[in-house]
């Protein structure tokens, strides 16, 4: 998925707005490359963003790897601006990685580095508070029963 | 002069909208840029009323409208709107009810243009965006172009027509209203200057005898001369159908065991042969292992008997559950074929697709074939579906799971399940042909495989009709008819644009059963999968499926889950909902039987008309006020024989009727200006009430003058 542990203590927060219609998507971003292609830069962040984006479409997978996915989008304008893991595969949580689930394509977003209390110095993640880790994951319809009689 | 007039894009502006939302300007629909994604108009929020409101350069009839899309699928795609439209911004009428498919595509669809056959212009249009196909999402219409008539030579006489047509409507509001009244001489006045038709004269003969002379006996008389001439067909077509259950409890003999009645079960099959009204059922699942016997049900006997303890001892299926039977009532033979086994036997025992046929009236089996697939035919199949072609003595089957040899454990979860295909059935030379393999493109010949679909065959317009069924975990709502002469598929719905609540929910073990006199397709609903709430629900829906018109309605939902209401009386009335149960169609009689322990039927209900109780009824009311005695003796002897006493709604009512004898004329209000007493008045309404029932081009307006007004 994205960088490793120890970095993104580091890391700016970034406030995340869609570049079409420029509502405001999310103001706890970190900026991220993509572990299956290092070469793609994406914003992610780990709380779902709030009345904000919804999904549309259905799961899918991509060639990569086989992390569940699905497309999220733009409440205001409907534009599609990311995606949300809804399942991770074995091998990419294994890996380093910062533990996000909500992904914004760079194409699709304009942000901006937030400032801390003073003004004067960039916010870090690591200044930000802890956040109980309460994932809102999609239930799978249980295993079917192969004949119904 | 049949010239077909020029039809080509009407110029228009945008005159009002609801809402926009950033820079998706209503203007944006002018211009068709399917590649930019802020060319379109997109409101502020999904809350109503949300609307465009578009002018045109001249009055035109307008004829169809066109939405252009964005390159890519899009959330804020309309999947429900209406389309209004009228020479005022105040008077508009609904033109079309729709909704588009998410896709890049652009649609064109019909607008309503005419009123019996003559054009009508329209100035305004009006667009409402109901719904968008991402729920939360606002709503985005890309492009717009409007097709239709402007020339004024072809305008101008349609807008004659509409305002004498206006014109005309309002005069009859107004001899209605006058004649209401008793305003006779300004009826007559206007009547006479205009020499406009309120109605058809037969009705207003009726309204003569009816409110003027109260001559009860002729008016009676006119109502069934109407009945006979059939004028109130069209009433009756319209009617809904009111579904009626009750129970069947089958007699049953002293000193029988539990074995004069079939055991509990699922997965078992039921034929009816409508000819003898005899239902025959075979095998099943009881919980524990698959049965092996055969009972004939007696419609008119009300029992059950047994014809076979276990069909496999008289050469015989062995026992199965998930088969297909089907019945050929001319030849009075009965075909199995197919059948489910539990992965953990599916490798000891063979899967050869064995196929039997039973002769009622010599009472044997014999085995048709020992596998089908080596014959050409389908391979062991479950959940497929069979039906039975009488006149040319052939049989279809469709669809079913394949069952396979499992190699390990392993791979029976992770292989691909199989589907099978349309295979036909030569019954007489006893050999097989593969018509539709399953596939998976969209052509349109092709037809794409399941399990737990309907499928019914048309003895008249030899079609079979394909809907609903799962393929995997996927829901299936297409609907199509394969014409089997022509060896043709028809599309009939492709299953994208759903309306919920206006078609029957994907469901799973939908059982149908079809009538080809009425023309109609009778589905009914056990377990169902609404999509939006993700729940799987045991509910009862009864559908109707008009072919002629191509729409469904729904007779009965019983929105209650199995779980919500253990203790009710519903399940007194009405079988509790279940599912992989089974349905029969009595086409003869119009009465189907859901075969669900302890068993239920429900039938169409007839239009409830009795024009001698109406006239009856106003007889007695209007003597109740002026001879309470005489009216008295009348309720006692003449209205009591009218009343059908084992009804307890009509006997309910018939014994309210006393209280009119006690009632004083007092309540009744005259109005401020006309001079009608309460007879006129009760009379009108009678009136009224029988006009509904004549098809609207014979009466009078159904609207009233007064109406119009507003505070």
């Amino acid at each position: 998925m994205s960088t490793s542990n120890a970095n993104f203590k580091n890391k700016c927060v970034t406030q995340v707005n869609c570049i079409f219609c420029e509502s405001l998507l999310c103001t706890r971003g970190m900026k991220a490359v993509l572990l299956a292609d290092t070469e793609i830069e994406l914003f992610s962040t780990d709380i779902p963003p709030n009345r904000t984006v919804d999904f549309v479409a259905s799961c899918y997978s991509t060639e990569s790897c086989k992390c569940k996915l699905r497309d999220i989008a733009c409440l205001k304008c409907g534009n599609v601006v990311g995606y949300h893991v809804v399942a991770p595969c074995k091998p990419c949580l294994l890996s380093c990685n910062n533990g996000h689930f909500w992904m914004f394509n760079s194409e699709a977003v304009s942000t901006l580095n937030r400032l801390d209390v003073t003004g004067l110095n960039l916010l870090l993640w690591g200044d930000l508070p802890e956040l109980d880790d309460s994932e809102n994951e999609e239930s799978e319809s249980p295993l079917e029963e192969e004949c119904i009689r | 002069m049949a010239v077909v007039p020029d039809s080509g894009v009407l110029t228009f502006s945008i005159f009002k909208w609801s809402s926009y939302s950033s820079t998706y300007l209503p203007e944006n629909i002018l211009v068709d840029k399917p590649n930019d994604q802020s060319s379109r108009w997109s409101s502020e929020s999904n809350y109503p009323p949300q609307f465009l409101i578009l002018k045109l350069e001249r009055p035109a009839i307008v004829q169809s409208i066109t939405f252009g899309k964005y390159e890519k699928t899009h959330v804020c795609n309309l999947k429900k709107f209406k389309v209004f439209g009228g020479m005022s911004e105040e008077n508009m009428t609904e033109l079309l009810s729709s909704g588009l498919k998410n896709d890049y595509n652009k649609e064109t669809f019909t607008l309503k243009h005419k009123i019996d056959e003559q054009m009508f212009p329209c100035r305004f249009v009006k667009i409402v965006p109901l719904m968008s196909w991402g729920p939360s999402f606002n709503f985005s219409i890309w492009y717009i172009e409007l097709h239709g008539i402007e020339d004024p030579d072809v305008v101008q006489p349609c807008l004659n027509w509409y305002s004498k047509y206006r014109e005309q409507e309002a005069i009859r509001l107004c001899l209605k209203h006058f004649r209401q009244h008793n305003y006779t001489e300004a009826f007559e006045s206007l009547q006479k200057k205009t020499r406009i038709a309120l109605e058809h004269p037969m009705l207003t003969h009726l309204h003569d005898q009816l409110v003027l002379q109260g001559d009860f006996d002729v008016c009676e008389e006119l109502i069934d001369k109407a009945v006979r001439d059939g004028l109130f067909n069209q009433y009756i077509s319209q009617q809904e159908y009111k579904p009626r259950w009750s129970q069947i409890i089958p007699k049953c003999n002293k000193g029988d065991g539990d074995d004069n009645r079939p055991g509990m079960r699922g997965g078992h099959q039921m034929v009816i042969d409508v000819q003898t009204e005899t239902v025959y059922l075979f095998g099943g699942w009881d919980g524990t292992q698959d049965l092996a016997d055969f009972w004939a049900y007696s419609v008119q006997e009300n029992q059950w008997s047994c014809i076979s303890r276990d069909t496999e001892k008289e050469s015989g299926p062995s026992a199965r559950s998930c088969h297909k039977m089907c019945i050929d009532s001319q030849r009075r033979q009965i075909y199995t074929l197919g059948r489910y086994l539990d992965s953990s036997v599916r490798n000891s025992k063979s899967l050869k697709s064995d196929f039997y046929r039973y002769d009622i009236d010599a009472n044997t089996w014999t085995l048709l074939s020992e596998d089908t697939s080596a014959d050409g035919g389908p391979k062991l199949v479950f959940d497929h579906q069979m039906c039975m072609d009488s006149e040319k003595h052939m049989i279809y089957t469709f669809g079913g799971r394949i069952l396979t040899c499992n190699g390990s454990v392993e791979d029976s979860r992770t292989s691909e399940p199989q589907f099978s295909g349309l295979y036909a059935y030569h019954c007489h030379a006893g050999t097989w042909s593969l018509l539709r393999e399953d596939s998976c493109n969209a052509g349109p010949e092709d037809v794409q495989s399941r399990i737990g679909h309907c499928m019914l065959f048309h003895t008249r317009n030899r079609c079979l009709y394909v809907f609903g069924g799962q393929r995997s975990k996927t829901y299936l709502n297409d609907f199509f008819s394969y014409d089997v002469d022509g060896d043709h598929v028809e599309i009939i719905s492709d299953g994208t644009k759903k309306d919920s609540g206006m078609v029957p929910m994907t469901g799973f073990t939908q059982r149908a059963t079809i009538d080809p006199e009425l023309n109609e397709i009778h589905v009914l609903s056990g377990l169902s999968k609404d999509k939006d709430k993700r729940e799987e629900n045991v509910r009862n829906s009864f559908w109707i499926y008009d072919i002629a018109r191509n729409n469904w309605s729904c007779v009965y939902k019983n929105d209650q889950t199995v779980k919500e209401n253990p203790g009710k009386a519903l399940q007194e009335e009405e079988p509790c909902p279940r599912f992989a149960h089974q349905l029969v169609y009595d086409e003869m009689h119009k009465v189907a039987n859901a075969h669900m322990f302890p068993g239920g039927s429900c039938s169409p209900t007839e239009v409830m008309w009795c024009s001698l109780s109406v006239f009856s009824l106003a007889r007695f009311e209007e003597k109740a006020q002026s001879e309470p005695l005489s009216a008295l003796k009348y309720l006692q002897n003449d209205l009591s024989l009218t009343v059908d006493h084992a009804d307890p709604e009509e006997t309910k009512e018939f014994q309210l009727l006393p209280s009119a004898l006690f009632k004083s004329s007092s309540d009744f209000i005259p109005l401020g200006f006309s001079d009608v007493d309460q007879t006129y008045a009760q009379r009108t309404q009678l009136f009224d009430t029988l006009v509904n029932f004549f098809p609207d081009s014979m009466t009078p307006p159904k609207g009233n003058l007064v109406d119009l007004i507003t505070l």
